[in-house]
C-alpha cells in the first residue's frame, strides 16, 4: 500500500527535477533533435546501399534517435541517485522503513517515463519533416514501446550501477554501458549491410531486435515476425537488468 | 630571456603532467574518440562500395584522420577544464601572484595542448595500423596530420583556456564541448561530402572543419600532399590564432578586473 | 507494563579493513532520556550512530533500537527512529514543503496527516515562510531546522542527532538546543545526541557518554563526571619570554600538574579553590613573575583531559592546514 506511495513519490521527484535542472534539461531537448539532423545528414548517403531497407535517411534514423534517447533520458535517474549518495541524501531513503523494492520501482518508473520525452520530440520531427510512416498507428506505437521499455532497461542498468558505486565515479561506467550497448547493433547500419566482428556482436545483441521493433513502422508494415521478438528482448532485458539493481540494493548498507 | 623560456617549458611540463595525473579528465577523451572509431569503421565498412565514395582501402583508412581530430578536440576540452579546476582551487591566483610572466600561463597550456595533441595523433595511428591501416602517404603522411592536429589542438586549448579564464569553472568549459562536437558532426569528418545532399551539403561545405579534415584525410587515403596539407594547415592556424587572442583577451580581462 | 529501554548496545564493534573505527561499545539509554555522546573528530561517534539507524551492520555486538534488533529487525526499528545526521543533506532543487512530503512518504504517512503535521513542524521550526522555496537558497541554520522538521514528522520514539550544530553560528545553535529541549520535554521523545562541543553535551544531556578512538572512557551525568575529577585547575601564565621553571617548582607544591597552554603552568589544586591565596603568596616569596592567574572549575574537558590524557576541543585547528598543503601542489 505505502510502497506504491514511495514508488510514485519517488518517481515524481525525479521527474520534477528535469525542469528544475536546466543542465540536464536542454540537452535532452536538443540532443535528440540534433542527431537525428546530423546522422540523417552526414549519412544520407547509405540509402542508395543495394538492399538498404530504408527509402530515406529520416526514415532510418528517427527510430534510432528516439530509441538513443530514451537510453540517454533512462540513464540520468541512476546518475541522479550517485548524486544523491554522495550528498549523503539517500541515507534518508535507507534509514526510512520504505520497502527496498520501492526505492528501486520509483527511479524505474521515472527511467520509462522520461523516454517520452525525445519520443515527443521525435514525432514532431516526423511531422515536421514529412516523414512517412507506412506501418501507421502500429508504428507509432511500436516504437513508443521500444523507447519506453528502453528507458527502462537503460534506468535498471544506471541503477544497479549507482548502488554498487555509491559515487559520481560510475557515470562514466554508466554512459559507456549504455553507449556500447545502443551502439554495437543494428543502430547504424542494418544487419544484412554488417560485415566482421561488428555482425557477429549484432546478432546477438538484444538491441538489434529492439531496434527492429521501433523501426518496423517507418520502413514497412508492423508485423509480428518483428514484433515478437522485440518484445522478447526488451523483457529479458528488462528482468535480467532488474535483477542486476535488486541485487544492488540488497549489499547497499556495508 | 632564459627565464622566460624556463618559465614557458617549466609550466608546459607541468600542464602534460597534470593531465596524465587526472585520469578522470583524459581517459575518456582518449578513449571515446578510438571507440567510435571502431564501431563507425565496423558498421560503415560496406559504403565504401558506393559510388562517388572516395578510392579507400577501408572505411577506417577514411576515419583515422577524423577521429585524430576528435581526439584533439575532446582533449583539448579536457584541458580548459583542468585549468578551470585550477582557478577554482586557487593556484591560478598563487600563479599571478608571483613572478611568473602572465603570456606563460597561458603559453604553458598552449605548448601543453600542443604537445598532447601532437603525440595523442600517433597514438591513434598506432591503434589504426594494428586494425591493418596503412597510410598512402606514408610517414610524411602521418607526420602532416599529426602536426596539424597539434596546432589545431593548440587552438581548440586556447579556445577552452579562454573558457576557464572567463568563467573559472570546469563545468561551464564542459559546457562548451556539445557545441564543437556539433561543429564536427555538420562536417564531412564521419562521410564524404560528394554523398551529401541538400542543405547539408551546403554548410558541411562551409564548415572550416571539413575543408581541414579532407586535406588531412588525402594524405591518407591518397598520399602525401603539400597543397592540400597546406590548406588543414592554414585552417588550424586560423584556429591557433583565434585561441590565443581569446585567451589572452580573457586573462587581461581578468587581470585588470582584480 | 515495562517499557524496553529505547536503546542498547552490547560489544559493538565496526571494523572497515584493518581500521576498528568502533572498539566494543556498551550503551543503554532510557526513555525520556537526552543522552549525549561526547567525542572528538573521528572517536566513531558517528560510526556508532549509523550502526544505531541500521545504516551500517556492525562487525560484532549486538544493539537493540525501541526494542528491536537493528539487523534482524531493521525495517522495525526504521518505523520507530528519526535521523538527523551530519551535514543535513537536503535536495537544494526541491522546497521545504516538497522534502517533508517525501519524508512522509518514506514513512507511509497519508497525504492529509502529513500535511498537517508538516504544517506544524514548519511552524514549529520557524520555517513556514520558507516552506515553498528551494532549499538550495536556505541558510546553514535553517537547513538544520528543516532536518529536524523532517525527522519528526512520524513523530519517532528515538531521535538521532548526529552532531546537529556543527558548524552553526552561536544563535542558530542556541535555537536548536530550545527545540531539543521543548521535543523532549512535550513530547518525551528519547533522543540520541552525537557531538563534540562539551557545551552542548553540558547543556542538552541528562546522560552522557564520552567517546575516544573507538572506545567510551566515561560515562555519567555530566554533573557525576565533574565532580569525579574533583578539584579546579590553576592556570598561571608566566609568558612567552620567560622561563616556566620557577613557576613550575611552585605550583608542584598545591597538586598535581596538567598540560597547558605554552608560557603557561597548571596544576589540579589538591586542596580545592580556597588554596587560591596561598598560591599567590608562594609566588611572591619566590619572586616568581606572573603575567596572570586563571582559576578552571572543572569541565567536560577536563573529564576527558583525566580518562584519555589529551584534551578534546583545540584539536580542529590542523585539519584545515593539511588541506592547505595539497591545494599547492
Amino acid at each position: 500500500m505505502s510502497s506504491t506511495a514511495v514508488t510514485w513519490g519517488l518517481a515524481k521527484r525525479s521527474l520534477l527535477l528535469i525542469p528544475r535542472m536546466p543542465s540536464t534539461f536542454f540537452p535532452s531537448l536538443i540532443m535528440p533533435i540534433f542527431l537525428t539532423i546530423s546522422f540523417a545528414g552526414a549519412f544520407s548517403g547509405i540509402v542508395n546501399l543495394p538492399g538498404f531497407p530504408a527509402e530515406t535517411a529520416l526514415s532510418w534514423f528517427i527510430p534510432m534517435t528516439t530509441i538513443q534517447g530514451a537510453a540517454f533520458a533512462g540513464v540520468t535517474t541512476g546518475m541522479g541517485m550517485a548524486r544523491d549518495f554522495e550528498s549523503g541524501f539517500y541515507d534518508r531513503f535507507l534509514a526510512s522503513p520504505a520497502s527496498r523494492s520501492s526505492l528501486i520501482a520509483g527511479p524505474l518508473v521515472a527511467s520509462a517515463a522520461r523516454a517520452l520525452l525525445p519520443f515527443t520530440l521525435l514525432m514532431v520531427i516526423t511531422i515536421v519533416t514529412g516523414t512517412d510512416v507506412p506501418g501507421g498507428l502500429l508504428g507509432i506505437l511500436s516504437l513508443a514501446i521500444a523507447a519506453v521499455g528502453v528507458g527502462l532497461v537503460a534506468g535498471a542498468w544506471s541503477v544497479g550501477i549507482a548502488l554498487r558505486s555509491k559515487t559520481l565515479e560510475a557515470v562514466p561506467l554508466i554512459q559507456s554501458g549504455m553507449f556500447l550497448g545502443f551502439f554495437l547493433s543494428t543502430a547504424q547500419m542494418p544487419i544484412e549491410l554488417l560485415t566482421g566482428w561488428l555482425h557477429a556482436v549484432a546478432r546477438v545483441n538484444p538491441m538489434t531486435n529492439i531496434l527492429a521493433l521501433g523501426r518496423q513502422g517507418y520502413l514497412g508494415d508492423v508485423t509480428w515476425a518483428t514484433t515478437w521478438p522485440g518484445l522478447v528482448s526488451l523483457a529479458g532485458m528488462a528482468l535480467a537488468l532488474t535483477a542486476f539493481a535488486y541485487a544492488g540494493m540488497r549489499k547497499v548498507i556495508p | 630571456m632564459s627565464v622566460a623560456v624556463a618559465q614557458y617549458s617549466g609550466l608546459s611540463r607541468r600542464a602534460i603532467i597534470n593531465t596524465f595525473r587526472q585520469p578522470r579528465y583524459f581517459i575518456p577523451s582518449l578513449l571515446f574518440p578510438l571507440m567510435f572509431m571502431a564501431l563507425s569503421s565496423a558498421a560503415f565498412q560496406r559504403t565504401t562500395d558506393l559510388p562517388g565514395f572516395p578510392a579507400t582501402d577501408s572505411f577506417l583508412q577514411f576515419l583515422v584522420s577524423t577521429t585524430i581530430i576528435q581526439g584533439a578536440l575532446f582533449s583539448s576540452i579536457a584541458a580548459g577544464s583542468a585549468m578551470a579546476t585550477d582557478i577554482e582551487s586557487g593556484f591560478f591566483e598563487r600563479l599571478i601572484a608571483s613572478p611568473v610572466a602572465r603570456t606563460s600561463i597561458v603559453a604553458g597550456r598552449v605548448m601543453g595542448s600542443l604537445v598532447f595533441g601532437f603525440l595523442q595523433s600517433w597514438l591513434y595511428f598506432g591503434v589504426a595500423f594494428a586494425f591493418g591501416m596503412r597510410p598512402e602517404g606514408g610517414f610524411f603522411g602521418m607526420l602532416g596530420v599529426a602536426t596539424v592536429a597539434a596546432v589545431f589542438s593548440a587552438g581548440v586549448g586556447s579556445i577552452a583556456s579562454s573558457f576557464a579564464i572567463r568563467t573559472g569553472s570546469s563545468e561551464a568549459v564542459q559546457g562548451a564541448f556539445p557545441l564543437l562536437f556539433s561543429l564536427m558532426f555538420l562536417s564531412s569528418g564521419f562521410f564524404p561530402r560528394t554523398l551529401m545532399h541538400g542543405w547539408f551539403q551546403d554548410a558541411a561545405g562551409i564548415n572550416p572543419l571539413s575543408h581541414m579534415i579532407e586535406g588531412l584525410r588525402y594524405q591518407i587515403i591518397a598520399g602525401f600532399n603539400l597543397g592540400e596539407l597546406a590548406v588543414s594547415l592554414a585552417i588550424a592556424a586560423g584556429f591557433f590564432a583565434f585561441g590565443v587572442s581569446m585567451a589572452l583577451l580573457a586573462l587581461r580581462r581578468r587581470l585588470t578586473s582584480t | 507494563m515495562t517499557v524496553p529501554d529505547p536503546i542498547v548496545a552490547e560489544g559493538l564493534v565496526r571494523r572497515f579493513g584493518t581500521i576498528e573505527a568502533v572498539a566494543g561499545v556498551d550503551l543503554v539509554v532510557r526513555p525520556g532520556e537526552i543522552f549525549g555522546f561526547l567525542g572528538p573528530n573521528g572517536a566513531g561517534k558517528s560510526t556508532t550512530v549509523r550502526m544505531l539507524t541500521t545504516l551500517l551492520r556492525p562487525t560484532e555486538g549486538t544493539a537493540r533500537v525501541a526494542g528491536f534488533d537493528v539487523v534482524a529487525e531493521a525495517d522495525q526499528v526504521r518505523r520507530s527512529i528519526g535521523v538527523a545526521l551530519q551535514d543535513a543533506a537536503i535536495d537544494p532543487l526541491m522546497t521545504g514543503r516538497e522534502l517533508l512530503r517525501l519524508q512522509a512518504v518514506l514513512h507511509g504517512i497519508d497525504r492529509a496527516q502529513a500535511n498537517e503535521r508538516g504544517d506544524a513542524l514548519l511552524e514549529t521550526v520557524g520555517l513556514t515562510g520558507a516552506a515553498d522555496r528551494r532549499v538550495g537558497t536556505y541558510s546553514g541554520g535553517m537547513r538544520r531546522r528543516l532536518d529536524l522538521a523532517m525527522s519528526l514528522i512520524h513523530e519517532p520514539q528515538v531521535l538521532f542527532l548526529d552532531e546537529p550544530t556543527t558548524g552553526l553560528d552561536p544563535n542558530s545553535r542556541f535555537a536548536l538546543w530550545d527545540e531539543v529541549r521543548k521535543l523532549n520535554r512535550e513530547s518525551g521523545t528519547t533522543v540520541f545526541l552525537t557531538t563534540q562541543y562539551m557545551e552542548e553535551a553540558d547543556e542538552l544531556a541528562g546522560r552522557i557518554a564520552i567517546i575516544d578512538g573507538g572506545k567510551i572512557v566515561a560515562e555519567g551525568s555530566p554533573a557525576q563526571l565533574k565532580a569525579k575529577v574533583g578539584e579546579p585547575t590553576l592556570q598561571v601564565t608566566v609568558g612567552p619570554n620567560h622561563d616556566t621553571l620557577p613557576a613550575e617548582q611552585v605550583l608542584m607544591a598545591f597538586g598535581d600538574p596538567v598540560p597547558a597552554e605554552p608560557g603557561s603552568v597548571a596544576v589540579r589544586l589538591a586542596g580545592g579553590a580556597a588554596q587560591i591565596a596561598s598560591v599567590v603568596r608562594a609566588l611572591d616569596e619566590a619572586k616568581v613573575e606572573v603575567e596572570g592567574i586563571e582559576l578552571h572549575m572543572p569541565s567536560l574537558d577536563d573529564v576527558f583531559q583525566q580518562a584519555t590524557g589529551r584534551r578534546l576541543e583545540g584539536a580542529e585547528g590542523a585539519g584545515s592546514a593539511d588541506s592547505e598543503v595539497t591545494a599547492v601542489q
